[in-house]
């Protein structure tokens, strides 16, 4: 029940909750072992037989089943972007009057210390929304770039499941190479390990990002008053009942 | 560089999957079948162009026997992804070698690869057959020098016209209008010597990793503004074998394909043969248990190297490399890097030297940022960005503790 003169409102439906947490979980997996698939980072025991630790092997078997819960993640968070029944983030990211003027208000916000509040809090707002668009290309890159580095070991051109997948693989993410060249800046031939280095970096800008949103969340919470903390968990927040427009 | 960024993204979605295909089925292969006997029948009616010596004389002069060339006819036909029904073609086209005239020039290189196979510890088979095939023009090993040399490739030329196989070693210097490499008594630029030498070839052999893609002559800051052939040579077909020094079997391979069948091997993306660098080193790598594991030498000489684990964090660079060296090895089987215990150089990748021959895992080596100047590691680069968010973040925390309003003093206020 909201406080006299508070209302409630929802923000985040179950689904998006969910996938929220098992991305979180994801990413915590991800770079642990990404960062020992880049560089091993801790030693195994020397007395143990080879065929008994299987760590590098473990390492990686986990960076991909992760790497595949993003795959699916990223699907579903791709579809409710344009098509979700509860809110479509896509029609926030618009470059319209009305959201560019709520982006530069929302980051008005932040810089001003709270100073200056003029926009409506109650609905997820233009500058966050895009935000999590930054973050899901971001996302997105990981995932090709994570697939084109995967597919070289199915050099056969075969794979359990058949050979369409290593197919569909090339056919997907093998403009990552050239990409990756032009990001990094290749010589005249890009080569894979361009896509080794930014799918590294691309780690480090993630990771950045998660820091501070991290920080961005708990600072709303404190700052705004209206328990913006608690809508990734319990899918609501509160507002003051004569702001809710 | 502007120039070449462009060309990497028009080259966006047209890059050609690097599937090897090894069974093709029966129809497929009775016809190529057909196809390589003709073309040898019509190979042998042509004289040799020299070496007319009996061919398996020249073998047993180098104190090997018959029953050793028919070890190597199987591995190459092997090694050509071919059934060993071809096994006796190869074995046939090996002593036709003779009969297909290659011109061999050197441009920006060390002559690394010429080197490689004229100085094995002693004559393997494919070293003889290259010491056999009909080479007409090589820099290094004519005798002709000057004009007399000049003379002698422009014969070869004119002579085996739209016939034979130029074999290209080293890069190609395109800054200074081509002036860092001059060549022959007319001081001809290597881009020059090169555009007339591929004209009337009837395919163009890129041997080692600077023919390729610019090598290390191309390694930053690439100050000759060096390229590989592909990068020059337009309208010919072009056969990429990098590595350095690029594998004497692999050359062989090639030029047998072409004895063969008259046609270039199927090519990947790079241009290379892919019976060559269809796989990675890693996946055929005899130390690849040991990565699995997590077993790593850590540092040279520690106990991880005396039980031969793997070289990862030695800056081995397998898991990146396309190339056969893990299956075929360097002088016919004797051993190849990994196996005397240091890590792959990936010399076969384009940017090897920047990219791949830093001897740490990519992680921890120095990458420059695409703006130049600044060289530090990935994760440097990325703990400095977290680090600048972290200060902004204690800024603006502190800044917000202080002087911050929350929304229930802006009400008592």
């Amino acid at each position: 029940m909201a406080k006299d003169g508070y209302t409630k409102v929802k923000r985040m439906t179950p689904a998006m909750r969910i996938i929220h947490w098992v991305n979180v979980i994801s990413m915590i997996v991800a770079v642990a072992t990404g960062l020992y698939i880049a560089a091993p980072y801790y030693q195994t025991l020397i007395a143990e037989p080879a065929v008994d630790k299987y760590v590098m092997a473990w390492n990686r078997w986990g960076h991909f089943i992760v790497a595949i819960i993003f795959d699916v993640t990223s699907i579903i968070v791709a579809y409710l972007f344009f098509f979700s029944r509860f809110e479509k983030p896509y029609k926030k990211i618009l470059p319209t009057g009305k959201n560019i003027k709520e982006f530069v208000e929302v980051f008005m916000n932040l810089i001003t210390l709270n100073r200056r509040k003029n926009f409506d809090s109650s609905h997820s707002d233009s500058f966050n929304t895009v935000y999590f668009t930054i973050f899901h290309l971001l996302l997105a890159w990981m995932l090709f770039t994570g697939l084109q580095m995967y597919v070289h070991g199915l050099a056969s051109g075969e794979s359990s499941i058949g050979a369409w997948w290593p197919a569909m693989l090339h056919l997907v993410t093998d403009w990552t190479i050239p990409v990756s060249g032009w990001m990094v800046g290749s010589g005249p031939t890009p080569s894979i390990m361009d896509v080794r280095i930014s799918h590294h970096i691309t780690m480090w800008l993630i990771i950045t990002w998660v820091v501070f949103h991290i920080y961005y969340q708990v600072w709303r919470t404190i700052f705004w008053q209206e328990g913006d903390i608690a809508i990734v968990v319990g899918g609501t927040k509160f507002v003051k009942s004569d702001e809710k427009k | 560089m502007g120039m070449d960024k462009q060309e990497s993204v028009k080259k966006l979605f047209t890059a050609q999957s690097a599937k090897v295909d090894t069974n093709r089925g029966d129809a497929y292969y009775e016809a190529l079948y057909a196809k390589c006997q003709e073309r040898l029948d019509a190979l042998k009616k042509l004289t040799p162009l020299n070496n007319r010596r009996d061919f398996m004389t020249t073998i047993e002069d180098e104190g090997l026997e018959r029953r050793d060339f028919l070890k190597w006819a199987s591995a190459t036909t092997a090694m050509l992804m071919l059934p060993a029904s071809f096994t006796p073609l190869v074995a046939e086209a090996a002593t036709l070698m003779n009969r297909v005239p290659v011109i061999w020039i050197e441009l920006s290189d060390c002559a690394g690869n010429s080197e490689a196979l004229l100085r094995s510890d002693g004559p393997k088979i494919d070293e003889i057959i290259l010491d056999i095939i009909s080479l007409e023009f090589h820099e290094t090993l004519q005798a002709a020098s000057g004009h007399q040399a000049e003379k002698q490739m422009e014969e070869a030329m004119e002579h085996f016209k739209g016939k034979y196989l130029l074999f290209v070693e080293g890069a190609v210097p395109l800054g200074m209008d081509g002036q860092f490499g001059t060549i022959g008594a007319k001081g001809e630029t290597f881009v020059d010597h090169l555009h007339r030498a591929a004209e009337g070839a009837a395919a163009v052999v890129a041997v080692g990793s600077c023919a390729t893609y610019g090598g290390i002559p191309a390694a930053a800051p690439n100050p000759t503004d060096a390229v590989g052939v592909m990068d020059v040579v337009k309208g010919k077909p072009i056969i990429n074998i990098p590595a350095c020094p690029a594998n004497p079997s692999n050359m062989v391979g090639v030029i047998l394909h072409f004895v063969l069948t008259g046609s270039i091997p199927e090519l990947d993306s790079l241009l290379r043969p892919k019976f060559a660098f269809g796989y990675r080193i890693h996946d055929n790598c005899e130390r690849r248990a040991h990565f699995d594991a997590g077993e790593y030498v850590e540092e040279w000489g520690d106990e991880g190297a005396k039980n031969n684990f793997c070289l990862y964090k030695m800056g081995c660079k397998g898991p990146m490399t396309f190339n056969n060296c893990s299956i075929i090895r360097y002088n016919e089987g004797v051993n190849w890097p990994i196996g005397v215990g240091r890590g792959c150089i990936g010399c076969s990748e384009p940017d090897f030297w920047d990219k791949y021959a830093y001897e740490r895992p990519m992680a921890n080596a120095n990458i420059k940022a695409p703006t130049g100047g600044v060289e530090k590691t990935v994760d440097q680069f990325g703990l400095g960005l977290l680090t600048a968010a972290g200060i902004g973040i204690g800024i603006h925390a502190a800044a917000s503790a202080i002087a911050g309003k929350k929304e229930h003093e802006k009400e008592e206020a």
